[in-house]
């Protein structure tokens, strides 16, 4: 027999009526006891007796109440207890016996004759301990019943860990322990030690894998009081090894401290609401602050403070239970999984790194290395990169360094590049989180102090800020493989987002004004801004991205939910809020992961529709109004003081002269610094008709080009980036009033040429001049490139779609070319639209992965493209793009 | 007892809501909901690809009211949904033969 029995199931109460049929007399003055007994431990509790203390008088009233009515029973009955054991397993048999606790019973028996001996006198022993007040929850087994353990009764097993023999046959008992378990359980350690670990697993994802709850369950949540009978459990099934590193974070006295505090709470718990609810309130959280409950010190704390107590004790039971589930780890990898490991490792494995791969996971190998932050900044870096977490032992060993008194920390002021290649991988939150764990997060980043581990009450949020905040990084990091529906949209965006880093430390300070005495949390996070900007010397630039970004958190999801997206007005009107499809694409990232994290239901189906509905209109209104929304300096009044305080020379006249009649995305896509460089560029047309400027950007180059506008100029430009081996990602050409062209070019040297080179840069640029001057022929650069580059086939296959548009400009018609991207793509389409006699007035290029999206402002002598000349475009471009 | 379902704008869901709450009624079922009547959807086109919007985004508001307050609602809702353009939603009423509060049981308005 292996199943578990159930005619002594949990929960069983047997009716009152038999009870009156047949009283147990002698225990009838036991009720009354009984029930002083509680109160006098409830009222011990409540004058601030330790948790230990009350748990154990609570159980020695268990055991006190079960031995004497099972003595009654056995003395009235005549019967000896020969043959049959009572034995107390679960939380009852460790002695953590809470007041409205289940008693976990075990009634053992020697033969099935003794169990059908028994049988009366058992139900009786249940119904007299129900009627005591005791919810008893009991099984029975034979010995030869208990020999069985299968998968399918392992929680039976597990709670058998906890055996602790009440009464009856000690004899029994003791066959039982030494003999007849011994065996089969050491056998059954591989089985139960992967029960555990399922359980665990199962329970964690039920809350969300996080001990973050602004309401937690003190007992099944993580970092609750599970953690710790599981991480016992699985010590216990391991043999009970113990780690022989002497850390000066005594493990066990925080253990104890984190064990004794979430006890006390829990007694609290049942007092207050008079049974077995675990559910720490906001109201219970409130009262157990007034009470100063588990705290000794005599310092009054706010609900929120006293809360940041219970995280910190919380996620001490936490990480040393998901320690124990890696090293516990049972599964052998099959030789797929072990060669996918070791692929991010050949990335990873380096000369001189004091870190190595192993089992997937990141290891030291010399850990007085991490005394210098370079070193953990470095690797943390490298798992953000690679997608290769760090392992739980590599964590302890950190903060074993970080506190070590006889090893001095080096380089513990993080520099922003450090911090922007940690931000900027594909796997940032790997990084970010055992950042936070181990505290480094608050030391790179003090103001997120202001939201570790705070509560904020609302009737929205499921998580703490942190929390939030951290898991909103991580619902962006999913997006590189969207777990369902709701991302399938967003998955682009993020795939092709520029400055990940940037968006993801917006996310990080975007709430940390909820933890600051502010009247308005974004105006508290844009105040941290300020200081974090500062400190770690962020450029203008990233600071007024990440600035905007924290400023208008709230705007889309707000323009979302309280605008109507489908009015062009409102469209136009957060489109002028935005100011650019790059900050759009950003905002609209941040406002995805901000409105996912706020509980696992809160971005429906419906709101991340909407949320895209506005992405794409805005974008749309974006590309279909940059020729109508052209600059007059004559409004520009602040623009034109900003500009000229750039500048060295130059007066406000001649600034005028060179914005006035730019599209308006201009603006938004240069700052003022970046418009004074353009207007010196400007200033020496005169001397050089070609002027570039170039200079290297985040991983990739911008090639800046100002000259009066010419035939072919786009594709010639093009043509030259393509010969150089440079692949094109985005560019845009705009002309003013005067006919000065600007164009600018973001690429990625692919070969190198431009980063292992400097001097080159000189001859790059010279040979785009020359080619835009007529001075050298294009075609015999190209030929060699080209068809190398062309000889690789595409990895995924785009059909070319082009689109035209008359609507959007009063002169011009736009033309919307979809296609493959592929090396020279820009040089063909702007040599067709050349050929074709079209001029080019605004060019807003694109790529998506290998998606090119090319958007031109066409004008053909002067005047939109006839239908006849846009027919003849569609046919030579599909011809020519496939 | 009636109850009033009124599909509404999104973007008119907290007028509504505040107009609601102003006379007194602060109980509702708020649902998200899509669809569409007169008002047909739309294409957009983005980056070569056509979204198609065919059931757009409307908010389902319900609520069961004694007799005495149903006009009074409805004319609050008439009032503050109202954008005049097509989309802006519909209101329909139906009797209620019971209502049952499950805390205590209480019955008919009281439940309410």
């Amino acid at each position: 027999m292996s199943s578990p029995r159930t005619d002594l199931a949990p929960g069983f109460r047997p009716p009152n009526k038999k009870m009156e049929e047949k009283p147990v007399t002698p225990l009838g003055e036991l009720g009354p006891q009984v029930e002083a007994q509680r109160e006098r431990i409830r009222k011990l509790f409540e004058s601030g007796a330790g948790a230990r203390e009350t748990l154990r008088q609570l159980c020695e009233l268990a055991d006190g109440t079960i031995r004497k009515v099972f003595g009654e029973l056995l003395r009235v009955r005549g019967t000896p207890a020969q043959g049959m054991s009572l034995l107390a397993l679960g939380g009852y048999g460790r002695e953590m016996l809470f007041p409205y606790s289940d008693l976990d019973l075990l009634f053992l028996f020697g033969t099935e004759k003794a169990e059908e001996e028994f049988r009366p006198l058992i139900s009786e022993f249940s119904r007299t301990l129900w009627d005591l007040g005791f919810r008893v929850s009991s099984a029975g087994r034979t010995l030869d019943e208990c020999k069985q353990i299968e998968e399918s009764n392992a929680e039976f097993h597990l709670a058998m860990l906890d055996r602790r023999f009440l009464d009856g046959d000690g004899q029994l008992f003791e066959r039982l322990d030494a003999k007849v378990l011994s065996g089969p359980e050491k056998t059954a350690r591989p089985l139960l030690l992967s029960e555990v670990q399922r359980l665990t697993r199962e329970r964690l994802t039920r809350y969300g894998n996080t001990i973050f709850h602004l309401e937690p369950n003190v007992k099944e949540a993580p970092g609750g009081l599970r953690d710790y009978h599981a991480t016992l459990w699985m010590r216990q099934l391991a043999g009970d090894r113990r780690d022989p590193r002497i850390s000066p974070l005594n493990e066990d006295e925080l253990t104890r401290n984190a064990v004794d505090f979430l006890s006390g709470i829990r007694c609290f718990l049942h007092h207050s609401n008079a049974r077995n609810d675990n559910t720490l309130t906001y109201e219970l959280q409130a009262e157990a602050a007034e009470r100063s409950l588990g705290i000794d010190d005599n310092l009054r704390r706010n609900a929120a403070e006293w809360m940041r107590l219970y995280f910190r004790h919380a996620r001490t039971l936490n990480r040393q239970l998901l320690r124990y589930m890696e090293q516990r780890q049972t599964v052998a990898l099959t030789l797929r999984q072990r060669l996918m490991n070791a692929m991010p490792g050949a990335k990873i494995e380096g000369s001189g790194k004091p870190y190595t791969l192993r089992d997937g996971l990141l290891e030291l190998t010399n850990e007085l290395a991490f005394a210098d932050r370079q070193a953990t900044y470095a690797m943390l870096a490298d798992s953000a990169r690679t997608g290769v977490p760090l392992s739980r032992d590599a964590e302890r060993g950190i903060a074993y360094i970080m506190v070590h008194p006889e090893l001095p920390q080096k380089n513990t002021r993080i520099t922003w590049p450090a911090l922007s290649e940690i931000l900027g991988g594909d796997y940032p939150s790997l990084a970010l989180r055992p950042m936070h764990r181990l505290g480094l997060l608050t030391e790179a980043l003090p103001e997120f102090r202001n939201i570790d581990s705070l509560v904020v009450r609302d009737f929205y949020h499921r998580y703490t800020v942190d929390e939030h905040s951290l898991r909103a990084i991580e619902h962006l990091q999913e997006l590189a493989a969207p777990p369902d529906a709701r991302g399938a949209h967003f998955a682009p965006l993020w795939r092709t987002a520029e400055r990940r880093d940037l968006l993801i430390f917006s996310l990080l300070l975007h709430d940390v004004g909820k933890g600051m005495p502010v009247e308005s949390h974004v105006a508290g996070s844009l105040q941290a801004l300020e200081t974090a900007a500062d400190r770690l010397k962020l450029t203008p630039e990233e600071k007024s991205e990440v600035h905007f970004l924290i400023e208008h958190h709230l705007d889309m999801s707000a323009t979302v939910q309280r605008r109507d997206i489908f009015d062009p007005s409102t469209v136009s009107g957060f489109a002028a809020t935005v100011g650019s499809h790059e900050r759009l694409q950003h905002l609209c990232l941040l406002t995805y992961a901000d409105i996912h994290a706020v509980n696992p239901e809160a971005l429906t189906p419906w709101k991340s529709e909407m949320l895209w509905q506005l992405f794409v209109a805005t974008s749309n209104h974006f590309s279909r109004t940059v020729d109508r929304d052209r600059l007059h300096v004559s409004d520009e009044a602040l623009l034109l003081e900003q500009v000229h305080q750039q500048t060295a020379t130059g007066a406000k006249e001649e600034i005028a002269r060179f914005l006035e009649g730019f599209p308006r995305r201009y603006l938004a896509v240069h700052s003022p610094e970046e418009i004074a460089l353009h207007f010196a560029l400007y200033q020496k047309l005169g001397a050089q008709p070609v002027q570039t400027n170039l200079k290297e950007r985040h991983h990739a180059f911008e090639l800046t080009l100002l000259s009066a506008d010419r035939p072919a100029l786009f594709a010639a430009i093009s043509g030259v980036l393509a010969a150089w081996g440079m692949n094109i990602v985005k560019a845009d050409a705009f002309a003013n009033s005067a006919g000065v062209v600007l164009d600018t070019f973001h690429f990625v040297d692919m070969h190198r040429t431009l980063e292992l080179n400097p001097t080159e840069h000189a001859r790059f640029q010279q040979s785009i001049a020359d080619v835009v001057n007529g001075k050298q022929p294009l075609e015999p650069l190209m030929k060699g490139r080209l068809a190398a580059a062309l000889a690789r086939p595409p990895k995924v296959m785009f059909r070319t779609s082009v689109q035209f548009d008359d609507n959007s400009s009063d002169h011009s018609t736009l033309m919307e070319v979809v296609t493959q991207d592929r090396p020279g793509l820009l040089y063909e389409v702007g040599s067709a639209l050349a050929r074709q006699g079209c001029n080019i007035d605004v060019a807003l290029i694109d790529t998506e992965g290998q998606k090119a999206i090319d958007v031109f402002y066409l004008t053909a002598q002067g005047a939109k493209l006839t239908p006849q000349k846009k027919e003849l475009l569609r046919e030579v471009l599909e011809a020519t793009l496939g | 007892m009636m109850k009033i379902e009124a599909i509404i704008q999104p973007s008119r869901f907290e007028s509504v809501k505040d107009a609601l709450l102003e006379i007194g009624i602060d109980g509702m079922t708020v649902t998200e909901v899509r669809g569409h009547g007169r008002q047909k959807g739309h294409t957009e086109v983005y980056r070569g690809r056509e979204y198609t919007v065919d059931l757009l985004p409307k908010i389902k508001l319900e609520l069961v009211l004694p007799d005495n307050l149903v006009n009074r609602a409805v004319e609050t809702i008439l009032k503050s949904a109202k954008t005049g353009k097509i989309g802006d939603g519909k209101i329909f009423l139906s009797r209620i033969e019971e209502a049952i509060r499950i805390r205590n049981e209480e019955r008919g308005e009281n439940a309410l």
